[in-house]
């Protein structure tokens, strides 16, 4: 089954946007909950966005530089 | 002796923009997911109830909510003030107060099982007692529901007003934390009035004299361009007003309109003033670039209360 995976919102108030530095995982890689799967800065600090569930990379939605908001989808796993 | 080191007020190698890439390689925080974030959320969007995590963007939201704890912001969430360095909406709240604030908060606590609560607020220069009346009615609501959690609040200056500081002193929270934030010559930069500073300092140094039951804690914000000496100088003056405990963390714009981060201190650097500040006579120190008042408050708790109310006479 293939599962999007979305930048979790952090509720009113919160920083949600952000831009992304890079990838911490590559199509084909096998992840577990809790891996790191992104890394993003705000204009406060840099963040690695943790994988929800365990599966496979098969489509990564979003590139280096993107500007992203909460519950935009980030990557495609196959679980 | 580390005490008499100084330290170049310079501008830092360290790119301070705070875009892409630039941050140092220490200030990376997990961005908040999972389940046991997600139910903190539902619990603070249910109880309608405002977190300083959220309303000063925090990068310690993810790891604080993860382990279902939240920094409660009461009085609202538009403060009268308009410092440099915050991102707390500023605005005329018009002497608005929302009466069922305390109680929402305290079954907030309950729903979160929070052992050791920590109650802040943005400032109210609006009304006569600055809110103190709910800062009283917060502690007591509280207690009253959650009786074996202990409450530490973190307040504004109230202008100075004793009454104000005695009426939540009169609650008795463990700790009473109020901010010094920064070095004396900064507050006139930072918070547009430097008298600010010693405004501060009465503050603490009437809630240590008020009772010793209570336990006296400030922070500091640093990377706005302070030397050694100036910090150094600080720690010394919360320690001559009583202030038992102290924090130190890294200032972090929350966005492009505050005040630019001068200078990133290094873990190095935050260690060696932990130990500047213990060998000063503080109860307990903390310091690390994302240590924030309430970051990890509870920790120390059961250790203070030991040293305070031990068996060795003070």
């Amino acid at each position: 089954m293939k599962v999007e995976i979305r930048l979790p919102e952090l509720g009113e108030d919160a920083e949600e946007k952000a831009s992304v530095s890079r990838w911490l995982v590559n199509i084909g890689d096998i992840v577990n909950t809790g891996d790191d799967l992104i890394e993003l800065t705000t204009d406060k600090a840099a963040f690695t966005v943790p994988c929800p569930q365990n599966g496979v990379v098969v489509e990564l939605l979003v590139e280096e530089g993107d500007e992203v908001v909460a519950g935009d989808p980030l990557c495609i796993l196959e679980s | 002796m580390t005490e008499n080191k100084t330290e170049q007020d310079v501008p830092s190698a360290t790119p301070s923009k705070g875009a892409l890439g630039e941050f140092p390689p220490w200030l990376r925080r997990p961005w908040g997911s999972g389940a046991l974030f997600e139910s903190t959320r539902n619990v603070v969007q249910g109880y309608r109830v405002h977190t300083v995590c959220q309303s000063a963007r925090c990068p310690n939201q993810g790891d604080c909510w993860q382990r279902r704890t939240a920094t409660f912001m009461i009085l609202g969430n538009v403060c009268t003030r308009n410092c440099l360095f915050c991102s707390v909406r500023s605005g005329n709240p018009a002497r608005n107060v929302d009466l069922e604030e305390p109680l929402r908060v305290a079954e907030a606590v309950r729903a979160l099982s929070i052992r050791h609560a920590v109650i802040t607020s943005v400032t109210r220069d609006d009304l006569h007692d600055g809110g103190a009346q709910q800062f009283l009615n917060t502690i007591r609501a509280i207690r009253e529901i959650n009786p074996h959690t202990t409450v530490e609040v973190l307040t504004p200056d109230f202008k100075g007003d004793v009454n104000a500081v005695r009426t939540v002193a009169e609650a008795y929270p463990e700790v009473f934390g109020h901010n010094i934030e920064t070095v004396e010559r900064l507050h006139a930069v930072l918070r547009r009035n430097g008298r600010l500073y010693e405004k501060s300092l009465s503050l603490l140094r009437f809630v240590s004299g008020f009772s010793d039951k209570i336990i006296v804690k400030s922070a500091l914000m640093l990377g706005h361009g302070e030397t050694r000496d100036e910090i150094v100088k600080t720690l010394q003056d919360l320690r001559e007003v009583g202030c038992q405990v102290v924090a130190m963390g890294q200032y972090l714009r929350p966005t492009k309109s505050q005040r630019a981060v001068q200078r990133y201190i290094t873990p190095d650097e935050f260690q060696e003033l932990e130990q500047i500040a213990y060998s000063m006579g503080f109860l307990f120190v903390t310091a690390g670039p994302f240590v924030r008042s309430s970051y990890r408050a509870e920790e120390p708790i059961s250790m203070l209360k030991e040293k305070r109310f031990g068996s060795v006479a003070r």
